[in-house]
C-alpha cells in the first residue's frame, strides 16, 4: 500500500521538504560533532530539541499531506487547480493527452 | 439624591437597550439569514437571497461576501492611518532633529505604525480576500460558521478604536510608546516614564480583542475548507490560496492564542501586582520568548496567502500554469511548521545560552528554502512564458523581485554573526518592509486589482493602475534600499534625530515615503472613482482567461451572476463589451 502511495511522482513532490530536512539533519550531527560550548543537561537538551522537534513535524506533516494528497489523485479525476467546479473543464491527464497545454515544462501532471 | 439619579439613568440606558433590540428584531428577520444548509441543487453560493437593504444589511451581514468587503473597507482605513502615522515619522526625519513632533509622539506613531499595519491592515485585509474567494474557489454556500464569521468581524472596530485611544482626545490617557514588540519592562509600566498609563492598557485591550477575532476567522477558515469544500475539491484539486490560507489559518490557531495569554499576563503585570515579566518574577526575556513565540508565526501569517494570491495570479498572465504546483502546496506547509521553530532568531543579541542561539540559526537558514523554492517556481512560471503586463501581473513581478531582495536580506540576519552588528539597525527595518511592503502589499495589489471586476461589477482604469504600480515599486526601492544601507553604516532604529552624517540617506528615504504616498492617492483615486462609474464588465471572463484554459470557479460564479442580472434588466450606460480589455494595450 505505501509504495503505492508513493510513488515516484509523488517522491518527486515532496522532495522539496526533504532539503529542510536536511538542513536540519546536517546541523544536528554538526552540532554533535563541533561543540565549542561545552555539554549541559539542560542547554544542550533544548538546543538539540529545538531541531529534532520541527525535524519530526516537518517529516509528519509531510508524510500526512503527500499521502492525502496523492490518495485523492488516484480517487477523483484531477483537475487544474481551482477548475474543478467550472463546466467544461477537463481532468488534466485527458487535456495533457490531446495536448492541449503546451509548453508545460513541469507541474504536477 | 445621587443614588435616584443614578438608577433613573440605568433604568432610561435599559429602556434605551430594549428598544433597540426590540427595532432590531423588527427590522430583521434574522432566520433568512441562515445559508442555504444543501438543498440550495445549484445555487453555488447564493443562499442569502433576502438581504435588508441599506446600513442595516452591513451591519447584520453574515453573509461572505458583505464581510469581505466588510474587512476590505476596514483594512484599507487602517491602512491610510497607518500610512499617515508613518508619513508624520518620515517629514520629521527630514532633518536631523526633532524639529516637527516631540521624541516621544515620534515614539506613540512608530509604535501604532507597526501595530496599525500589522494587526489592522495586513491580517484583516487578507481575510478581505479569504472571505470572498475561498467559498468561492471551493463551491461552499458560504463558511462554516457564518455568524462566527460576522462576530470575529465585528471585533476589529472596537479592537482599533481601543488602539487608537492614546490619540483620542480621552483626558489623561497618552499614546503608547513601547514599540509594536511591546517589550518589558518598559511595557510593564516600570520606570519613571508614563507607559504605566491607561492607554497602554487600552492598546493592550484593543490587541487582545484583534486577536480573538483572527482565531475566530481561523476556526471558520479550517472547518470551511476541511468540510465544505464540493465533492470534485479534493486536495488534489485545492486552489493554492486556498491552501495558503488553511496553513496561514493554522498558524493562527497556534500563535495568538499565546499573544492573548501573554497580553493578559502583561496586563496582570500591570494592573494587579503580579510579576511574570518582572526582573524578580519570571523576568523580562520570558516576554520576549512568548512574544517572538507569536511573533515570527505571526510574519508568515502575513505573507503566506499574498504568496497564494501571486502563484494563483501569476500563471494567469504568463499563459501557463504555475510550475511545480505542488512544490508551492508542500513548500507552503513546511514553512508552517518550521516558522514556529526560529522564533529566538529575534533575540540573538539577547545573550541567551549561545548553543540554543546556533540551534535557531539551523532551522533559520532551514525555513528560507521553502521560501526560495516558491522563488523560482514563480520564476520558472514566467520563463518563455507569454506574459501580459497587466497591472495586476505588474505587482506580482514586482512582489518576486521585492520579495528576494527581502529574503536574502532575512537569510543574513539569520546568521548569527551578521546579526550580532545588523540588530536593531535599520538592516533590520529595511528587511521587513521589503517583505512587507515590497512583496505583501503588492501581492495584495494584485488581488484587488485582478478581482476588482468581481467585487464592484466594473473596470478600474488600467492607465492610472499602472502609475500606481510604478510609483509605488519606485517608492518601495527607494525608502526600503536606503533603510539597508542606513542599517549598514550604523544607523540604529526606533529613533527620532539622528546624527548629520546620515542626512542624506535619511531624505532618500523621506523621498521615497512621499512617492509611496503619491502612488497610494492615485490607487485611492482610481478604485473609489472605477467603483463608482468605471465602465461594466460584460462578462464573466475579462481577462480572457478561457482562451488559456485557466478560467477558474470565481469567475464562472461572476458569469452566471452577470447573466441573473441582466435578465433583471439593470442596466446603465454600459460601455464595454471588451470587459476589461486591459490585455488589449498591455
Ligand atoms: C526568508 C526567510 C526569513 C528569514 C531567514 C528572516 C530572518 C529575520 C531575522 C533573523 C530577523 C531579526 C533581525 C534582528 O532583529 O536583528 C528578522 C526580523 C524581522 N523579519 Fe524576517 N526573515 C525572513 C522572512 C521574513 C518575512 C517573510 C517577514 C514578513 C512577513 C519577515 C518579517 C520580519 C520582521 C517584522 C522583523 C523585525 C521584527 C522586529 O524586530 O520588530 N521576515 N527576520
Ligand atoms: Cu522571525
Amino acid at each position: 500500500m505505501t509504495t503505492r502511495i508513493f510513488d515516484r511522482e509523488t517522491i518527486l513532490d515532496l522532495t522539496v521538504n526533504f532539503i529542510p530536512l536536511a538542513i536540519i539533519l546536517f546541523f544536528v550531527v554538526g552540532y554533535a560533532v563541533v561543540n565549542p560550548f561545552g555539554w549541559d543537561p539542560l542547554a544542550s537538551g533544548l538546543q538539540f530539541a529545538l531541531l529534532v522537534v520541527p525535524f519530526a513535524l516537518l517529516a509528519v506533516l509531510t508524510y500526512l499531506s503527500g499521502k492525502a494528497i496523492s490518495q485523492a489523485e488516484d480517487e477523483r479525476p484531477v483537475y487544474l487547480p481551482g477548475q474543478a467546479t467550472v463546466s467544461g473543464a477537463e481532468p488534466i491527464e485527458e487535456r495533457e493527452s490531446e495536448g492541449a497545454i503546451e509548453g508545460d515544462a513541469g507541474g504536477e501532471s | 439624591m445621587q443614588i435616584t439619579g443614578q438608577l433613573a439613568l440605568t433604568v432610561l440606558m435599559g429602556i434605551f437597550l430594549v428598544g433597540v433590540a426590540a427595532w432590531l428584531a423588527r427590522v430583521e428577520n434574522w432566520r433568512s439569514y441562515t445559508p442555504l444548509a444543501s438543498g440550495g441543487g445549484g445555487a453555488h453560493g447564493t443562499g442569502h437571497a433576502e438581504k435588508p437593504s441599506g446600513v442595516i444589511r452591513w451591519l447584520t451581514t453574515v453573509d461572505h461576501k458583505d464581510i469581505g468587503i466588510l474587512y476590505g473597507f476596514f483594512g484599507i482605513i487602517s491602512f491610510v492611518v497607518g500610512g499617515l502615522m508613518v508619513l508624520g515619522m518620515r517629514i520629521e526625519l527630514f532633518d536631523p532633529g526633532a524639529t516637527l513632533i516631540s521624541e516621544s509622539f515620534y515614539n506613540s506613531l512608530l509604535t501604532n505604525h507597526g501595530i496599525t499595519m500589522l494587526f489592522l491592515f495586513g491580517t484583516p485585509i487578507i481575510a478581505a480576500f479569504s472571505n470572498y474567494f475561498v467559498p468561492l474557489l471551493i463551491d461552499a454556500d458560504d463558511m462554516a460558521f457564518p455568524r462566527i464569521n460576522a462576530i470575529a468581524f465585528w471585533l476589529l472596530p472596537p479592537g482599533a478604536l481601543l488602539i487608537w485611544a492614546g490619540f483620542l482626545p480621552l483626558g489623561d490617557i497618552v499614546p503608547a510608546q513601547t514599540a509594536w514588540t511591546l517589550y518589558t519592562p518598559l511595557a510593564a509600566g516600570v520606570g519613571n516614564g508614563n507607559q504605566a498609563n491607561a492607554g497602554v492598557d487600552l492598546l493592550i485591550l484593543g490587541l487582545h480583542l484583534t486577536g480573538v477575532s483572527a482565531t475566530m476567522g481561523a476556526i471558520n477558515f479550517i472547518a470551511t475548507i476541511i468540510t465544505e469544500r464540493a465533492e470534485e475539491v479534493t486536495w488534489a484539486n485545492l486552489d493554492i490560496f486556498s491552501w495558503t490560507i488553511l496553513t496561514q489559518s493554522g498558524l493562527i490557531l497556534f500563535a495568538f492564542p499565546l499573544l492573548g495569554s501573554a497580553l493578559v499576563m502583561l496586563l496582570l503585570d500591570r494592573n494587579l501586582g503580579t510579576t511574570f515579566f518582572a526582573v524578580e518574577g519570571g523576568g523580562p526575556m520570558l516576554w520576549q520568548h512568548l512574544f517572538w513565540f507569536f511573533g515570527h508565526p505571526e510574519v508568515y501569517i502575513l505573507v503566506l496567502p499574498p504568496m497564494g494570491l501571486v502563484s494563483y495570479i501569476l500563471p494567469r498572465f504568463s499563459g501557463r500554469r504555475l510550475f511545480g504546483f505542488k512544490f508551492v502546496v508542500y513548500s507552503t506547509l513546511a514553512i508552517g511548521v518550521l516558522s514556529f521553530g526560529v522564533w529566538a532568531h529575534h533575540m540573538f543579541t539577547t545573550g541567551m545560552d549561545p548553543r540554543l542561539r546556533a540551534s535557531f540559526m539551523a532551522v533559520s537558514l532551514a525555513i528560507a528554502i521553502p521560501s526560495a523554492v516558491k522563488t523560482f517556481n514563480w520564476i520558472t512560471t514566467m520563463w518563455n512564458g507569454k506574459l501580459e503586463l497587466t497591472t495586476p501581473m505588474l505587482f506580482c513581478i514586482g512582489f518576486v523581485a521585492n520579495f528576494i531582495v527581502g529574503g536574502v536580506t532575512g537569510v543574513f540576519n539569520a546568521s548569527i554573526p551578521v546579526d550580532l552588528i545588523l540588530h536593531d539597525t535599520y538592516y533590520v527595518v529595511g528587511h521587513f518592509h521589503y517583505v512587507i511592503m515590497g512583496a505583501i502589499a503588492f501581492a495584495l495589489f494584485a488581488g484587488m486589482y485582478y478581482w476588482f471586476p468581481i467585487y464592484t461589477g466594473r473596470m478600474y482604469q488600467r492607465r492610472l493602475g499602472k502609475w500606481h504600480f510604478w510609483l509605488t515599486m519606485i517608492g518601495t526601492n527607494l525608502t526600503f534600499f536606503s533603510m539597508l544601507i542606513l542599517g549598514y553604516a550604523g544607523m540604529p532604529r526606533r529613533y527620532a534625530t539622528y546624527l548629520p552624517q546620515f542626512s542624506t540617506l535619511h531624505q532618500l528615504t523621506s523621498v521615497g515615503a512621499l512617492i509611496l504616498a503619491a502612488g497610494t492617492i492615485i490607487w485611492a483615486y482610481n478604485f473609489a472613482t472605477s467603483w463608482i462609474e468605471g465602465p461594466k464588465v460584460q462578462d464573466g471572463d475579462p481577462w480572457n482567461l478561457e482562451e488559456t484554459g485557466m478560467h477558474t470557479a470565481e469567475w464562472e460564479w461572476f458569469d452566471r451572476k452577470i447573466e441573473t442580472a441582466v435578465t433583471d434588466g439593470g442596466e446603465e450606460e454600459s460601455v464595454v463589451a471588451d470587459g476589461g480589455g486591459e490585455r488589449d494595450d498591455a
